[in-house]
């Protein structure tokens, strides 16, 4: 079965974890067996999981064509034009031509972090070094620029914290930098943990190079000799592909002791995190690190000063490791170009929800969250508009409709009740509950919460069980009020950031969508038709066929009738338990959801 | 059982200081699906690290378990966008299709499979996902999520309880397109 092409060609598989869970593999073996004399590469995820598995087919001209959505079924079609015959499949077709900008959903980025991602195989240094990396290091050590000369170029370009928090990546240095120690830690913070947040996986499985360049001009910056990767143990490939990184560049010479000649040492070792999202948290990833539980402690000192082992650390987010290497080689005055007075460079989002193009995007700060959910994103993908969209994660809030002109800035974001966080970007229509929404996020927190700080233990706690009230329907106008005054106190007496952020969720709900919890508790209704103590599920006599599929999938059998007899089919109120099986698996509509 | 000398052999090569706890359990959890209190012992005994510490730390991080888990774990990610697309019905779903009947089980009663719940993976826009050994599955639904199940149970040998003998019987309908499928129960 395998095919002649008309010319030669290179065959590139995106192979992001994304791409895997639709398909990669399948396509990449597929694409082996029908054009076995076709060179066949695999890249990371270029951001545009909407379209995924994507498939980039270059000739030997260098003439260069993407395809989206692309199976064992559709390969055929799409060889069947590099054979020489027929048209090009157009509704495979993402772009001819190698220029991004052509690409709707890319045009109006601003890559910088993401540079690379989905353009070079994640596991080859030579690719990386052919599109110019390591060369900001070279040019650090081979130039004799000074650590503080590298920390003044940082700060010029206004870099913040890009895991959530935003504080001045200079100046932090500086403290380590000034601070005495004969060992300084570096260490990369890859422990992602907001749900719904994937760019820092995606760096690391796409372009772990840039991270780890990142991670030299830092350690250089400060004076650091060892450093951690701290990795997620649920991101399996990109603890695969930066321990290569890792590997590749300590025998290139790029780690180990005096890097490139110079009078420079520095190593890097993983760590493989264990699922705690607090470990975010830079003195309790300091103690998970050392190999105790995860939970923080009382700073100052901060870990500039004493950190892992007692010694300075320095711990910066992967998203900004990755824009060093970008800032070294064009200039901090480059980035600071881009973006807000307050806000300069680039800010990655992952967008996800009822989004029609989702995946990652990275975007110039100032740019507002509406023209990120439509002009980049296409709207909303279930025809029901976007009523809100959730910013931040589990420290962050939900955003209403009315406030999309927002620009992408720390301080404007901040104003709103939600935060700029690690770039998590949930986006929510009209199906979406805001009080199950805030329930979720404190269910997450409560779960998480380490239990150092009495109202981040109990508190949460708390709250979670006001919330699960108001949810079954059993809540009263009381409730909400505790439930403010509550979160309030949680705010201001709990030691880290995760017990000063958890009540974000349920203050931005309570700000901007307080008629719905209002609905929960005085009309006893969910106007999402989310919450299940409060919705019934019903057959409707003139839809419904008599077909049982619904009774076949109802985990309670709450569901009896005869078969082809539509008029008999009911749901026992009292058995179901309204987990919409049925709403999903029948094919007629018939079940309504009140 | 547990290997002495495998353990031996993790903690030469990870070493046998405090912050050797969390890298030991994850290597004890690789092989035995859990931490099993006998190998939790070897570590104790042979390391600088305290029983305190290394129960402390097991029992801190959600990725340690205590208890013996199913032959194959099924992830199910909760994430926010998995969250607002209906993960909680993949669980409902899978739950029933491995009989597991009480809230606070969670592994099947043939030792088959065990659910367990995760924050995140990161495929937010494949939501709502869930993840069987090594194989990731995407845009599911509560039906989808069941056959995923029966196909890989077919491919790894494995039964659900309670469908010994039916169950390629009962996958076949299913199989048919949609359209097909319409045809049929048409009255």
């Amino acid at each position: 079965m395998s095919v002649q092409l008309s010319k030669p060609v290179t065959i590139i598989v995106g192979e992001g974890t994304c791409g895997i869970a639709a398909g990669a593999k399948d396509v990449f073996e597929t694409f082996r067996k029908m054009v076995p004399e076709a060179e066949i590469k695999t890249v990371g995820c270029v951001g545009m999981c909407h379209e995924e598995v994507m498939v980039e087919i270059l000739d030997d001209k260098g003439d260069s064509r993407l395809y989206r959505k692309v199976d064992k079924k559709n390969i055929p079609s799409i060889l069947k034009f590099h054979q020489g015959e027929g048209e090009v499949p157009v509704e495979l077709l993402i772009r001819s031509g190698k220029d991004p900008k052509s690409v709707q959903y890319l045009a109006r980025q601003t890559r910088i972090a993401l540079r690379n991602v989905g353009l070079l195989d994640p596991k080859s240094l030579e690719e990386y070094r052919n599109l110019g990396g390591y060369r900001s290091i070279e040019k650090i050590l081979n130039k004799d620029i000074s650590p503080e000369e590298v920390t003044e170029e940082v700060r010029k370009a206004g870099l913040r914290g890009r895991g959530g928090a935003g504080f001045p990546t200079a100046v932090k240095w500086s403290f380590a930098r000034s601070a005495q120690g004969d060992i300084k830690y570096l260490i990369c913070n890859g422990d992602e943990g907001d749900p719904g947040a994937f760019m820092d996986r995606s760096l690391l499985e796409g372009d772990p190079h840039s991270v780890l360049e990142g991670m030299l001009i830092a350690a250089y910056a400060i004076g650091a000799s060892y450093g951690y990767a701290y990795i997620r143990a649920e991101y399996p490939l990109a603890v695969e592909h930066f321990g290569k990184a890792i590997r590749d560049a300590r025998e290139a010479g790029f780690l180990g002791k005096n890097i490139l000649g110079k009078d420079f040492d520095f190593d890097v070792k993983i760590k493989q995190g264990a699922g705690a999202f607090v470990c975010g948290e830079e003195t309790a990833l300091i103690a998970s690190i050392e190999g105790d539980r995860g939970m923080p402690r009382i700073r100052p000192p901060f870990p500039a000063v004493r950190g892992l082992f007692g010694k300075p650390t320095i711990i910066n987010n992967v998203e900004t490791l990755a824009n060093l290497a970008w800032i070294v080689e064009k200039g901090g005055d480059a980035y600071a170009g881009i973006g807000t007075e307050q806000s300069k460079g680039t800010k990655v989002f992952a967008l996800a929800g009822t989004i029609k193009r989702g995946g990652l995007v990275e975007v110039p700060m100032g740019m507002t969250i509406r023209e990120v959910l439509y002009d980049i994103g296409g709207g909303s993908s279930t025809g029901r508009p976007i009523k809100a969209v959730q910013l931040g994660g589990p420290s962050g809030g939900c955003i209403p409709e009315s406030l999309f002109d927002t620009p992408i800035e720390y301080e404007a974001l901040n104003a709103t009740g939600a935060i700029m966080g690690s770039g998590g970007m949930v986006v929510m229509d009209t199906r979406s509950c805001m009080v199950d929404i805030a329930r979720y996020f404190l269910e997450f927190t409560q779960i998480e919460s380490c239990g150092k700080c009495t109202f981040c233990r109990i508190g949460t706690l708390r709250m979670k069980e006001l919330l699960t009230k108001i949810c079954d329907g059993e809540g009263t106008m009381e409730d909400i009020d505790t439930l403010e005054a509550l979160a309030h106190q949680v705010k201001t007496s709990s030691l880290c950031g995760l017990g000063q952020t958890a009540p974000n969720p349920v203050l931005t709900t309570l700000k901007y969508f307080r008629d719905e919890y209002i609905a929960h508790v005085e009309e006893k209704r969910c106007p999402a038709g989310v919450c299940k103590g409060l919705i019934t599920h019903t057959i409707m006599k003139d839809k419904c066929t008599g077909c049982s599929i619904c009774k076949r999938y109802c985990p309670v059998d709450a569901i009896t009738g005869v078969i082809k007899k539509p008029g008999s089919w009911v749901i026992d109120q009292e058995l179901c338990i309204n987990c919409g099986m049925c709403v999903e698996v029948c094919n007629y509509e018939a079940i309504r959801v009140q | 059982m547990v290997d002495k000398a495998l353990v031996q052999k993790w903690i030469a090569e990870t070493g046998s200081d405090a912050s050797a706890a969390v890298p030991l359990l994850q290597a004890v959890q690789n092989e035995y699906g859990y931490l099993p209190r006998e190998a939790m012992n070897i570590i104790v005994s042979e390391t600088d690290i305290s029983a305190s510490q290394l129960f402390g730390v097991a029992t801190f991080y959600s990725q340690f378990r205590l208890e013996p888990v199913g032959r194959h774990i099924i992830k199910v990610c909760h994430g926010t966008a998995c969250h607002v697309s209906g993960a909680d019905r993949i669980n409902t779903a899978l739950r029933q299709s491995l009989g597991i009947r009480e809230e606070e089980e969670d592994t099947a009663s043939n030792g088959s499979y065990t659910i367990e719940d995760v924050a995140c993976i990161g495929c937010c826009s494949l939501a709502p996902v869930m993840v069987i050994g090594g194989e990731t599955f995407g845009n599911l639904k509560g039906a989808d999520a069941q056959r995923s199940l029966k196909k890989h149970a077919r491919q790894h040998g494995e039964f659900l309880p309670g469908h010994e003998e039916e169950i390629s019987e009962a996958d076949a309908p299913e199989k048919k397109s949609p359209d097909k499928r319409k045809k049929e129960v048409r009255p």
